[in-house]
């Protein structure tokens, strides 16, 4: 960890790492992680999205034949497509049912899962990733700015306690999340961090503690990863309060999946705020999902932070493009215009790039806010309740 | 801005002349605004506190004499005559209802039209009379004691008070349900679900001009369903009824079972969806457009919305049929676009209709046998897929179409499913093994087995959730023994 030398990544079937040099992913792979390394300050030069977007669709349009005839349905080609906002989005239910990988080979390093329970056939959301290096090298330039803004770029050396209420990635191999905090807990974790999730029991409410207490008593400010879930689940466990140390942080994620949130936001930053000493201008959403390697912070340890947390908003990096399209007819909506959350992630090269989610959102200014799922009258008809009786009927 | 927004009296108690005066109304304003070919209604309705329930019920009550006093056929009659309002051209009762069912359905005008034809015709007097007669032998059976078996004598009770809480997914059904009380002669308040509010209104609205002695058995009156705003009202009238109907999913009726009194009935009216299978004959050449043309009304009618609506269509014979059958479907569903127009599309029906889409075209070039057609910016979508199952569709027109060797194989593909199955639309399948396949489906959870073009309107009589729809709102008292001359 601390001397250079890197895990197995989560997830790996390989024994041995192969020569990258020898898979056509590697060179594109590894400029794209010189790009990533570059942090999320500046953005790309003039042009820069759409050239390593094309680049990205091209190679993927050679590497993956299932989508390059999904583009030629679409009239889509490498001489055709101009801009990154012309690539055919694949939408995120597609990874139920589809491979999606742009690889020669076939062998990845990863495949994460999508939560939730199976559905029938189609199962679970899978996500094959041929490349960790990419996902690293995406997530952690992106995590430092927006979650550990005093700690040098490129620098080593920095630490923080890490307490994650997620489980370990080696119990969670499939799990993005955990792969994600893993790449932190090994870059700034230390000694003192840990993993305080048990798949199949939850939290470890009581090692937890123990941790926040030790934390407060050494004065050492806390670096918390939390699913606004476990979080909930935590704090409903009704623990004694913790005083964090000033300069503690969380980072919190979820709840914008599908339903709407079982706690409000307000409610739950409130009790971090009492229970853990954290201050809500302190706590970070981050937006992401298993289909995308690449994440979305609110910048409110970068300086923005509005005292309503419904003026927050998400920032892509520097080398992910979003748009927001009208739900019917999937035309671009301007700024303040309510549609459909569509990404295009240059750390998606080894998958498909360019992702249609369910997620509903509108444009402010670089970024978006993520909105509930659906306007106005529950779900009408029969149909939509009853996916749920069908998941449930299949699941037994 | 308020006095522009179009509203409809979501209520009405012929019992209580008074209401308007004593209790507070409500607005609730469109969920939507803008955009729309026909502007979203408000909706007003009376803030109903426990008081109000406790009096309305009262007033119900009071009324039940003269509903019982009635013959079940005079009660039919009665609301057939304020059916064939609805079916006139030119009547003010029709018109009006035309002109608040898109607003307050989100369907369209035209669509409207079929909808309310289709529903009105099996209110009318004789439709009813035959419902009466086939759930109890002798239409007198509401009204006396009539001979039942070996000797004893059997006479129809219904329920001195019931509740109905209806869905607003179809319109019609709540007025249905309306229909259905008083002919058992049970005094009803019915809370309508938003988006089938106008039928059950108006309806008792002619009812109140035709027949007041009935219609003051009756109140229709809308509020939120599912808010904790509302609670102590439900709890009101909960307390009071004796039978309650309900319509809808599985978590409201999880929510007001535990809420019921020990001895306060419940018919639950669940979820369910329908499927078409097309024998050989179906689809051969002569019959395909004609096959296509049935099951592309079944799909488009209610949009989808209905427990009828077919979500899947099995096709018999090689894959090359159903492609074939998807093509020309895919077809009848474009003309339908101009006939019966599509209504509005939810935010969240829109977003699944595009993963469905994209997630079929991408199967499309990694499978063969997978193809998807659409409507582009109409919502109709026909999926094929070889080895599907039935699945609950994202509405709006989108269907699978799945190919199978023979339609005895289609049981399998209902799997997990059994709960939630309400009718079996067939074409194309002989004589000969009609009711083999029908005995198959049966014990499969099909509750109907009709021909495709039946499967929209079911008639007024039909087994309803495999129940005598007046039958399951009564109940039987026997007399025994010598009865004097």
């Amino acid at each position: 960890m601390r001397d250079g030398t890197s895990p197995s990544p989560p997830g790996s079937t390989s024994s041995s790492r192969r020569p990258l040099v020898e898979t056509a992913l590697g060179p594109l792979a590894d400029e794209l992680i010189a790009l990533f390394g570059q942090g999320v300050s500046a953005p790309l030069p003039a042009a820069g999205l759409d050239r390593l977007a094309l680049r990205v669709f091209r190679y993927q349009l050679e590497h993956n034949p299932v989508y390059r005839r999904f583009c030629e349905g679409r009239g889509a080609t490498a001489a055709t497509v101009r801009s990154w906002t012309e690539i055919p989005p694949v939408p995120t239910t597609a990874f139920k049912h589809l491979p999606l990988l742009s690889a020669p080979g076939g062998e990845v390093d990863a495949v994460f899962r999508t939560s939730g329970t199976s559905r029938g056939r189609a199962g679970r959301g899978e996500h094959r990733v041929p490349d960790l290096r990419v996902y690293r090298a995406a997530a952690l330039p992106n995590f430092r700015a927006h979650l550990l803004p005093e700690a040098p770029s490129g620098g080593d050396g920095f630490t923080i306690r890490v307490l994650a209420l997620l489980p370990a990635p080696g119990d969670a191999p499939d799990s993005s999340l955990s792969a994600m905090a893993g790449f932190v807990m090994e870059q700034w974790g230390d000694e003192g961090s840990g993993w305080f999730v048990d798949v199949g029991t939850g939290v470890r409410s009581a090692d937890l503690d123990e941790a926040l207490d030790a934390a407060a008593r050494d004065r050492e400010p806390v670096l918390l990863l939390a699913t606004a879930f476990s979080l909930v689940h935590w704090l409903d466990g009704g623990r004694a309060r913790k005083a964090l140390p000033e300069g503690s942080r969380v980072m919190e994620t979820g709840g914008f999946k599908g339903r709407s949130r079982s706690v409000p936001r307000g409610e739950l930053y409130r009790a971090v705020e009492e229970r853990l000493g954290v201050p809500r201008s302190r706590i970070v959403n981050e937006y992401g999902m298993t289909e995308l390697l690449s994440q979305f912070y609110e910048p409110v340890l970068r300086g923005e932070a509005p005292r309503r947390l419904e003026e927050r908003r998400h920032v892509p990096p520097p080398w992910v493009g979003t748009q927001v399209l009208d739900s019917r007819s999937l035309e671009p909506l301007p700024e303040g215009r309510r549609g459909l959350l569509c990404h295009l992630d240059l750390a998606n090269v080894g998958s498909v790039a360019r992702i249609l989610t369910e997620d509903v959102g509108v444009a402010v200014g670089s970024g978006f806010r993520v909105l509930g799922r659906t306007e106005g009258a529950e779900p009408r008809g029969c149909s939509l309740a009853l996916e749920e009786i069908v998941e449930a009927a299949r699941g037994r | 801005m308020a006095g522009e927004v179009p509203l409809f009296e979501a209520w009405c108690a012929p019992a209580w002349p008074g209401l308007r005066e004593s209790v507070a109304l409500r607005v609730l304003p469109p969920a939507r605004t803008g955009g729309e070919p026909v502007p979203e209604r408000a909706l007003s309705f009376p803030e109903l506190r426990p008081e109000h329930a406790r009096r309305l019920a009262d007033l119900l009550d009071a009324a039940r004499g003269a509903l019982r006093d009635r013959t079940a056929l005079d009660v039919a009659r009665a609301i057939g005559r304020v059916a064939e309002r609805m079916r006139a051209p030119g009547d003010p009762l029709r018109a009006e209802a035309l002109a608040e069912l898109p607003g307050t359905t989100g369907l369209s005008p035209e669509m409207c039209v079929a909808v309310l034809d289709g529903m009105a015709r099996d209110w009318t007097g004789d439709r009813l009379e035959t419902l009466i007669e086939a759930d109890f032998g002798d239409a007198g059976a509401l009204d006396r004691f009539v001979p039942g078996p070996a000797g004893a004598r059997l006479m129809a009770v219904g329920e001195p008070l019931a509740l109905h809480v209806c869905s607003g997914s179809v319109p019609g059904v709540s007025a249905t349900s309306l229909v259905r009380s008083l002919l058992v002669k049970t005094p009803v308040v019915l809370k309508p679900g938003r988006g089938d509010v106008v039928l059950p209104v108006l309806l008792l609205r002619g009812l109140a001009e035709e027949d007041p002695g009935i219609a003051r058995a009756a109140a229709v009156v809308y509020w939120p369903g599912g808010t904790g705003e509302w609670r102590a009202v439900e709890d009101a009238l909960l307390e009071r009824v004796d039978l309650v109907v309900a319509y809808g999913g599985d978590s409201l009726v999880a929510d007001l079972r535990p809420r019921l009194p020990a001895t306060t009935g419940l018919v639950a009216y669940h979820h369910r969806i329908s499927f078409v299978a097309l024998g050989r004959a179906a689809v051969a050449p002569d019959s395909l457009e004609g096959s296509a043309r049935d099951v592309a009304r079944a799909v488009a009618l209610f949009d989808q919305r209905g427990c009828v609506s077919p979500h899947a269509v099995f096709v018999e014979g090689a894959a090359a049929a159903a492609q074939e059958f998807a093509g020309a479907l895919a077809e009848a569903l474009a003309r339908l676009d101009r006939e019966l127009p599509p209504g509005r599309v939810e935010e969240a029906e829109a977003s699944a209709l595009q993963q469905l889409r994209g997630t079929a075209e991408l199967r499309a070039a990694a499978e063969a046998g997978v193809a998807v057609l659409s409507g582009g910016t109409s919502p109709w979508t026909v999926v094929v897929e070889p080895d599907g199952d039935l699945v609950p569709s994202c509405l709006n027109r989108a269907v699978r179409v799945v190919p199978v060797d023979d339609l005895t194989g289609v049981p399998a593909r209902l799997d997990g499913l059994s709960r939630h199955l309400q009718a079996a639309g067939l074409a194309g399948v002989e004589a000969a093994r009609r009711e083999a396949l029908a005995g198959a489906f049966a014990r499969a959870g099909v509750l109907r087995v009709c021909d495709v073009g039946e499967l929209p309107f079911p008639p007024a009589w039909w087994r309803h959730d495999g129940r005598g729809p007046l039958e399951v709102l009564v109940r039987w008292v026997e007399l025994e023994g010598e009865v004097g001359g």
